[in-house]
This record gives structure tokens, sequence and C-alpha cells, in this order.
């Protein structure tokens, strides 16, 4: 369909990457990419460097009061006293379509810290948890 | 053989899936009130939503990539959350109609008081979301959604002279008993109700669950332009029935009961008995339908795994958003507040929702990025502007007329 990514091509970063969906290898939904984070490159361009997620990335771009909570809320959920957002490194990054695709499953990722306090506290504990659908 | 056997089921289950309780009550309510003189909303609704499905399950075909996940794409993250948020509201009360309807399908089958059964009927609707086979769930609530076609067998029996009946549906004027406003104010909920934004969410939801490719569209699309019209016969022979039994004698439709009772007045207790299971399914599968649609829509913005094609332990954030969602239908619901109310007032504001959801739809269907060769082709935007500004006026509308007419009294 579209081009496939490719590592050093320029994209538009705000047309192709921001609020798009990230995939795991094996098709798992990981998060959306809710932030950039960009470096100076020596020439004075500024390059990708990584896929922020997560409501502390979301929360600025959200903006006003209702972003402010969303970061407020977020912080406070969090155990850190500093917390940051989900990182993927960009060199993470498989291929580009539809979706972000990404080389390293969802859990050696380690951005899903709600889904993970919601898998282990509420859902794991209600039976048939692990019913396989198919 | 086996392709046929798909199309066939996929049309059946379209067709029993479309009425939900907000198609029956408005329906029935409009039939009573205006006989046939709004059926064109009707006719415009059913147009619509088989534009709009069209395209929001080809685009989901396609790309792989369901509406909500899209409009924050689109119009992002402010503005898409707005609109997730009206969205959500929307969609959250008539998930809190449906399971109120599931309940009052049930007392008219037990005469056990309705709200004895919302604790139940909410706790069977979540054990279906948490448990139940997604293919499974659809077909047999979809299946047994026909029985609905006993109402067309209803106005068949009761003998209409068919030349008034097409005469007042094929020529729409205000009845002499109403004024222009509340006419229109039943036309905005009809068309909200045939329009529902919860259908497209769940259409497109569904084809990534059923894991749609290119290869599908032709399956798809005969499922939407012959399923969901076909759906809408049912509804006008909902408001055909309660035109010939209720708008002679003035009297207003208000109560599930009352929808059914030209059945059971025509084909008797038998009659009655199938209505009640058709009441029943289409109820119940719109409730599993919405609510899935209010975990759908929260997940795809935030990016969360989604979805009844994983375990549930995969998908935790959704399955909690459903057991919430859930658990606020029936907290709702145990305020004793009516849910014949609570379903006209969703199918207003469903009417003011619609352009949040259509509006990026018809963008990114356009879209050769997301969609290659397969965007809209000349009639599909063509038909997607036009209902633009239809759905554009409906929901404009729709405050003034509910304030003017104190919501159609």
């Amino acid at each position: 369909m579209m081009g496939e990514y490719v590592a050093g091509r320029r994209y538009d970063a705000a047309l192709h990457l921001l609020d798009r969906q990230i995939v795991d290898p094996d098709g798992r939904l990981v998060a959306k990419v809710d932030e950039l984070e960009l470096a100076d490159r020596p020439d004075g361009r500024l390059v990708v460097t990584a896929l922020l997620t997560g409501p502390g990335a979301l929360g600025p771009r959200v903006g006003g009061r209702i972003g402010h909570w969303i970061v407020a809320i977020w912080r406070r959920l969090r155990i850190e006293p500093d917390p940051m957002p989900g990182r993927i490194d960009v060199a993470d990054v498989v291929s580009i379509d539809s979706a972000v695709h990404v080389g390293r499953r969802r859990r050696a990722l380690e951005v899903d810290g709600l889904e993970r306090w919601m898998h282990y506290n509420v859902v794991s504990r209600i039976p048939g948890a692990g019913h396989d659908p198919e | 053989m086996r392709r046929l056997f798909a199309v066939a089921l996929g049309i059946l289950t379209a067709i029993g899936g479309f009425v939900d309780i907000g198609d029956m009550v408005t329906n029935a309510l409009v039939g009573s009130r205006f006989g046939l003189s709004l059926v064109w909303v009707v006719v415009t609704g059913v147009i619509g939503i088989c534009v709009f499905a069209e395209m929001s399950g080809r685009v989901a075909a396609i790309s792989g990539r369901p509406t909500f996940d899209l409009v924050r794409e689109r119009l992002g993250p402010r503005v898409g959350f707005a609109n997730l948020v009206a969205s959500m509201a929307v969609t959250l009360l008539t998930f809190i109609a449906e399971i109120g309807g599931v309940a009052l399908a049930l007392e008219l089958a037990s005469s056990v008081n309705y709200l004895l059964w919302i604790p139940l009927a909410g706790f069977a609707v979540w054990l279906v979301l948490w448990r139940v086979k997604f293919s499974l769930m659809e077909n047999v609530f979809g299946l047994l959604g026909l029985s609905l076609i006993v109402f067309a067998v209803a106005v068949w029996q009761l003998g209409p002279d068919w030349s008034t009946l097409w005469n007042d549906a094929s020529r729409p004027s205000v009845p002499a008993s109403e004024d222009a406003p509340t006419y229109f104010y039943y036309a905005v909920a009809l068309f909200g109700a045939a329009m529902t934004p919860y259908e497209v969410f769940f259409f497109s939801s569904g084809g990534v669950e059923e894991r749609w490719g290119p290869r599908d569209l032709t399956t798809m699309r005969t499922n939407v332009l012959v399923g969901f019209p076909l759906g809408g016969v049912l509804s006008v022979a909902i408001a055909a029935s309660t035109t010939l039994v209720f708008l002679p004698v003035g009297v207003q439709v208000d109560t599930l009961g009352q929808v059914g009772l030209p059945v059971a007045v025509s084909l008797g207790k038998m009659g009655l008995a199938v209505a009640l299971i058709g009441f029943f399914a289409a109820t119940f599968g719109a409730a599993c339908e919405t609510g899935l649609s209010v975990g759908y829509s929260i997940s795809q913005y935030f990016g969360w795994q989604w979805g009844k094609y994983v375990r549930p332990r995969e998908a935790a954030r959704f399955h909690v958003v459903l057991l919430l969602a859930t658990i606020t239908g029936i907290a709702v619901l145990l305020t004793t507040v009516d849910p014949i109310k609570v379903t006209e007032y969703s199918v207003v504001f469903s009417a003011i929702a619609l352009p949040l959801t259509y509006f990026p739809i018809l963008v990114v269907a356009n879209d050769p990025d997301y969609m290659g060769e397969k965007v809209n082709g000349r009639v599909a935007n063509a038909l997607g502007s036009v209902y633009l500004v239809i759905v554009l006026a409906a929901a404009l509308a729709a405050i003034p007329l509910m304030i003017l007419t104190k919501a159609g009294q």
C-alpha cells in the first residue's frame, strides 16, 4: 500500500508518526504514538530518536485543563517521584504503514504499566480470563 | 457453497441486528402519533447508514484500522478527545437503554418487575462480552432478532387499506393533530435511531475482530446493502402496526408492552411470544454491541489492546472498561429512570453526535495513504457529501427543536 519504512528516509513526522497505532510482531496493540522525542543533529536539523507513549506524553498535546489533569492523574498513579513517559527507541521501528510496526514484543517494550496492573489485579482474578477465544 | 452460506448468514444477521431498542420505540411512537408520514426519514436514514457502514467497513478491511483509531489520527489528540467524550456519552446512554430494554422484555414475558431483572440482564450481557466468541454472539442474536418479522405479518393480518398507507408514506405531510416543530423533532429522532454512531464503531471494529481483508469486501458490501435495508423494512413494519392500532384511537405509545400490542391484537398469544423473543434478541444483541463499542472507542483512542479475538487477560484495560460500563448501566437503571425515556433521549443525542463520527470516516475513505486504490469512488463521495450536509442539519436542528417542543410533548 504505502512505501515500506526505510531507515534514514524522510518522513513527515506529524503525518506518518504522531497518533498512529504501534503494533508488535505478534500483531498485538502496544500503544499510540502520543509524542515524539527529537534531537538536534550537528547540521542543525531535527531527527526523531524515540516514540513516546502514555498519558504523560499525551496530556501536554491535549492541552488546557484536561491535558493538565491527564498528566496529574498519571503522575499520582506512578511510584517514581518524577515519572517519564513510555519510550520506544526509533531503532525498534521495523515498518510504517497504517500502523507503526515495532520489532519487539509489547511486554519487552515495558510501556504498558496500567495494562499490567489491570492484568494482575483485576482481570486475571476473574474466572475465564485465560479462555482462548478461538 | 460455504461462501454462499456465509453471505446468507451475514445478510440475515444484518437484518436481525439492525433493529435495536431505539428503532423499536421510536418507530412505534412515531407510528402511533404521525402514522406513516415520517417513513421518508427511515428511508433516508437507512441509505445513510449503508453509505457510511460501507465506507468504514472498507477502511477497516483495507487498512486494518477501525473508526476511532482514525478519528484520533485525523482530528489530533485534542479534538479527538472531545469527540471521544461526546461519542462515549451517547453510546453509554444507548447501552443503558438497551439493558433496560432487555429487562422490559423479560418483564413482559414473566410479569416480574423489570427492576428485578436489571442486575441479571446486566450480568448476562457482561458474561457474553467476557466469554462468548464474537461470531457466535453476532449470529445467535442476529438470527433470533429476525423474529421481529412477526410485525410485518401482523400488519398484513390487520388487513389495512394498502393504498391509504402508501399515500401517507409517499406524500408526507404534518398531520392535522400535530404542529410542524414536533413533526421535525421526531424526524430527527427517527434519523438518529436509524444512523446511531455506535453502529459504525461496532461495524468497523467487528471487521477487524473477524479479520476482514480486501477479499471480504464483496461479502461486507452485500451484508450492508441487502441486510440493512431489509432491517429498515422491519422498522417500517413496526411503525405501520402501531399506525393501524393506535393512531385511530389517539393513544401514544409509551411502553414496550404497547409496542408489542398490535402483534397480540392480530396474531394472539403465539404472535406475542414471537415478538417478545424478537424484543429480547434485538435489545440483548444491541446491548452487547453498544457495550463493546464503549470499550472499542476508548481503547482505540488511547492505543490499548482491545477486542474479543484475544484472551481477556491480554486486553486487560479493555475488559475493565466493559466491566465498568456494565456496572454504570445497571446503577443508572436502578435509579428507576424510565428506560423508554432514556431511549427517546438517546436517539436524539445520537443525531447530535453523528457528524463527529461521519466526518472523519469520509476524510479517511478518500486518503490513498490508507486506502491505496480502494479510495471512495464518485458515487460514494457524492452520497457521502450529501449525507454529511443532512447529518449536520439534523445535528444542528436537534437541540432547538428539543427545547421548542419540550422534547416532543
